[in-house]
């Protein structure tokens, strides 16, 4: 049974792509901008899955993670990080944050489904 | 008065240097006109990049809507079957998908111009300051806080090749090779 995604983004573009992507097999997609306007959306509301970017002005999804792990309806939520990043320093802060997964851009539509299937 | 006609007059630069004329200062103001020639080009793209993204979203909501009619005609309808307008939505999906990818690129050029923009504006300060641009462990330093921006494999493969002396052709070579690798999208690991 499909639920509800938060997916985080600075780009317009990837954002379309990746609500695109999680409407068609069924997903309730709810975006945000950055870190700050994801974390004002969690404190106030529950999601199934965080999917964020990490490179963002304002908060970084790195730092997003940390927060949302804060949050005690987070605690268990799957968080995965989409990002163009592959170094390996940047991969262990976020698993140090949190983070349940790392996903390399550009995302397989495919992939990323069978991704989130598997971590839901 | 022959000579005054006769001469051609110097370039006006040649004659009169302004008093705080400098190589450096003048490295500065070329890395500044290609970093605000690539932004001017970045601007003009993102618009026309958002107006496609608008008439994708439009043409993927069409499909969409195409493929619910067809899951609910009848088998035959105007000679042609419900499963031959199934079989063509599911390329239509497939072909999406392939676009989805594309458009990616899209974003990833747009970070890494970004780097190499934040690199122009860096190296343009760098320059002007004389007592760094003298000292080498100050231009290790450069490089090094430059190579932290660099954070996609692709950048960093160009960037150890130029910063360890690799001619432009081998990087060229190393980067097609690099593209040939990693044309697949994506790679994904669960902790």
């Amino acid at each position: 049974m499909p639920g509800v995604i938060l997916a985080v983004d600075d780009s317009a573009s990837m954002r379309q792509m990746v609500r695109y992507t999680l409407e068609n097999a069924g997903y309730e997609v709810v975006q945000a901008n950055d870190g700050v306007e994801a974390l004002d959306y969690a404190k106030g509301s529950g999601v199934d899955l965080v999917l964020t970017d990490v490179n963002m002005p304002n908060m970084d999804g790195i730092t997003l993670c940390k927060e949302l792990r804060g949050l005690s309806h987070y605690k268990g939520v799957p968080i995965l990080m989409l990002t163009t990043e592959s170094a390996s320093d940047t991969k262990s802060r976020g698993k140090q944050a949190g983070a349940t997964g790392w996903i390399v851009k550009p995302f397989n539509p495919e992939q990323l489904l069978a991704t989130i299937a598997k971590v839901l | 008065m022959l000579a005054e006609t006769s001469s051609s007059p110097a370039p006006t630069a040649a004659i009169s240097k302004p008093a705080d004329w400098s190589p450096e200062q003048e490295t500065a103001l070329l890395l500044d006109l290609c970093e605000a020639q690539m932004e001017a080009a970045m601007r003009d793209s993102d618009q026309s990049v958002d107006m496609l993204v608008r008439a994708f979203t439009d043409l993927v909501e069409a499909s969409r809507a195409m493929s619910e009619m067809a899951s609910k005609m009848p088998p035959a309808h105007d000679g042609m079957t419900a499963g031959e307008l199934n079989r063509r939505a599911e390329m239509v999906s497939k072909q999406i998908n392939d676009a989805i990818v594309a458009f990616q690129f899209y974003d990833k050029l747009t970070q890494r111009l970004g780097h190499v923009r934040h690199s122009l504006t860096t190296l343009a300060l760098f320059v002007c300051n004389r007592t760094q641009t003298q000292q080498r462990d100050h231009w290790h330093k450069l490089l090094t806080s430059l190579r932290r921006l660099y954070r996609t494999q692709e950048e960093r493969v160009v960037f150890d090749l130029v910063a360890e002396g690799a001619t432009a052709d081998a990087v060229r070579a190393a980067v097609s090779h690099d593209e040939n690798k990693h044309s697949e999208a994506s790679s994904v690991e669960l902790f």
